[in-house]
């Protein structure tokens, strides 16, 4: 793939000359901080902010999204029927300007999720139409950050563009021949030359110091750890923590499972099929008819989830279920978190830290 | 179509806004009236038929009197409907509840008000009458009002969301209030209203009853984290569930705005309580 500069003031004319293509988003102010939003002018785009409550997930599988219409229709006389249609939500030419690296492992995760075994037509027909731009993270979003640990510092091959701030221009590289061809055909670059591609290491190897590791043990380290730990007395204490709320599951960029419900319009008649973000931290979700809940306890539930971002994910789709983005950190009022989870249960199993 | 199930509307100790909000609704789906024939409604109509279906009542129950008529309409009614917080939880109106209820009577009524108006405590309606669904809320959520009587027409479960209003919170994608200096119930509240006012940038006041698994001792670590007393806190947790903290059994989490003794001089009442001289 090929290098270009792309001098900074002329990110708004590419910003523009996209506008009337397609969809652009990316992340904007907010009254207390930055959200991906749509970008209605170029100069609200941010493309160097610290983080966003939600990812840019909601942009690949939104928080309600209906997957098929159904109506009542009855013939004359004849026997009633039901007619569904198809419906594939938000299916337009989009692109996401600014995607952290974390943030772009937990897309190249839900294309797994979504595409291996059962392919899911309309996350499918969705991203077929989505460009990614990404933006190299050269500093720590906050506190909550830990991609060094999981291994998420670096641009997974899923990128259409990827934008490295090198002061007055950024240097973009282009991960798909589609990516390329948006640039050259609404941006005005130059392709990098020799020295260019020297002051681009230079830039990313200054990067690395100023992330800290958060972790007592290697990320490699924690499928075994989670199964050592599956009896950790460390559970009950966090269950009993836990106000059960979800949050740290809406805001994390690799939670993919939802609800699948009816909503009959007015007439009821007809409605509409949706499906809704869902979260195993809810009492509900593991409930099941009968009244039976496999897991009735809030420890239960913390441990699955845990259970399914440093384990089972890993064991189904090649790769672990957490980017180290720390929404869920920030996102949680009795202060949950990942690193001091996977250290606690490190610490209670008394293991060598594998590092 | 069989003919249309027929519907009334009652109300109780309350302000009479969740029907106010039905009869909003009524603006925006009039298409409701295809599915339901109302026979009772003071809101909206001045008939008033006596062979209902489903009757949905707004306001507590805090008179003695109360307890006849909300019999008779269970005795008429194939399925009672709680609506809005007063009718679901005794609501506001059961703040009433940490005075003796002389006191409050007198405070409100004045010196001689005991003789006038009755009173006693104020209760949910499901403490006098079985209740078959609930619509929560001050006021309810028109949308949610209409589902849940779609359901029942369909003679499903009228069933409620059951987790707290954080989930619809980032739905939205709101900044956590409790981050950013404003209390917010959300964490313990029941969610379904779209955590309208957690938008708007108000803290959740638990209008729509708990979530089944309120974690009231780390809500309290987190309002007590705003520099909130536990008097404050109390305060907060009893505006809309004073009934449902007294329910909670023994010891009562609840200080009451007088002091624990509750003999405390009553405050006075700046318009109902004329002077007697």
């Amino acid at each position: 793939m090929s290098l270009y500069i792309l001098s900074k003031e002329r990110l708004p004319q590419f910003v523009k000359a996209l506008q009337g293509k397609f969809r652009v988003v990316g992340p904007v102010v907010t009254e207390t901080g930055f959200a991906f939003d749509d970008i209605t002018d170029p100069a609200q785009l941010q493309m160097d902010y610290t983080t966003t409550v939600l990812p840019p997930k909601k942009y690949f599988l939104p928080q309600r999204e209906v997957l098929f219409s159904y109506r009542n229709e009855k013939e004359n006389g004849g026997p009633q029927r039901l007619e569904m249609r198809p419906v594939y939500q938000d299916v337009q030419p989009t692109v996401i300007f600014g995607v952290h690296t974390c943030d772009m492992n937990g897309v190249m995760l839900y294309d797994k999720v979504f595409s291996e075994g059962f392919r899911d037509e309309h996350y499918m027909e969705r991203r077929e139409q989505i460009y990614i731009i990404g933006i190299e993270c050269l500093h720590p979003c906050d506190e909550a950050s830990f991609c060094k640990d999981m291994g998420t510092l670096t641009a997974p091959p899923i990128y259409d563009l990827h934008m490295t701030d090198a002061g007055d221009h950024y240097f973009v590289d282009t991960g798909t021949e589609k990516g390329e061809r948006l640039l050259l055909d609404n941006a005005y670059v130059k392709m990098a030359e020799k020295e260019d591609i020297q002051r681009l290491g230079q830039v990313l190897s200054a990067k690395w110091p100023r992330f800290r590791m958060r972790l007592k043990m290697s990320r490699d380290q924690t499928p075994s750890l989670l199964t050592l730990g599956y009896q950790a007395r460390l559970w009950q204490e966090l269950g009993d923590r836990c106000l059960a709320c979800g949050s740290c599951t809406n805001v994390c960029p690799t939670c993919f499972c939802f609800d699948v419900h009816d909503e009959n319009d007015i007439t009821m008649q007809g409605g509409e099929r949706v499906r809704v973000w869902d979260s195993c931290q809810l009492r509900e979700f593991a409930l099941v008819a009968g009244g039976h809940n496999f897991r009735e306890s809030k420890a239960s539930r913390v441990r699955h989830r845990l259970m399914r971002k440093g384990k089972y994910i890993k064991q189904v789709h090649g790769l672990l279920g957490c980017t180290g983005c720390g929404r869920c950190e920030r996102a949680c009022l009795v202060n949950i978190t990942i690193p001091g989870t996977l250290n606690a249960l490190h610490e209670e199993m008394q293991l060598e830290s594998g590092i | 179509m069989a003919t249309k199930p027929k519907i009334a509307f009652f109300d109780f100790t309350s302000c009479e806004g969740c029907q106010l909000t039905v009869v909003d609704l009524l603006q925006t789906h009039l298409g409701l009236l295809d599915l339901v024939e109302i026979v009772q409604f003071r809101e909206a109509m001045s008939e008033k038929g006596e062979d209902y279906q489903i009757a949905f009542i707004e306001g507590s129950c805090t008179r003695k009197s109360d307890e006849a008529r909300l019999q008779k309409i269970r005795a008429q009614a194939a399925v009672v409907v709680a609506l809005g917080a007063c009718a679901h939880l005794g609501g506001v109106n059961a703040l009433k509840n940490y005075w003796p209820i002389e006191k409050a009577q007198r405070y409100v009524y004045g010196e001689h008000g005991q003789d006038a108006y009755e009173s006693y405590p104020a209760r949910p309606i499901s403490a006098v009458i079985p209740v078959d669904a609930v619509i929560p809320g001050c006021p309810i959520d028109r949308h949610e009002f209409l589902r849940i009587v779609q359901l029942l027409l369909q003679g499903r479960a009228p069933h409620l969301p059951d987790y707290p209003l954080c989930v619809e919170c980032k739905f939205k994608e709101n900044a956590c209030l409790n981050y950013h200096g404003i209390p917010c119930l959300g964490p313990i509240t029941r969610a379904g209203c779209d955590a309208i006012c957690p938008s708007y940038g108000d803290g959740c006041e638990g209008c729509r009853g708990w979530a089944p698994e309120a974690n009231f001792a780390y809500m309290r670590e987190i309002l007590r984290g705003h520099g909130l007393s536990d008097a404050d806190i109390d305060a907060r947790f009893t505006m809309f569930n004073h009934y449902q903290f007294q329910q909670m059994g023994e010891p009562a989490p609840v200080t009451t705005p007088l002091g624990p003794d509750r003999t405390a001089p009553l405050p006075t009442s700046t318009f109902a309580a004329p002077k007697e001289d």
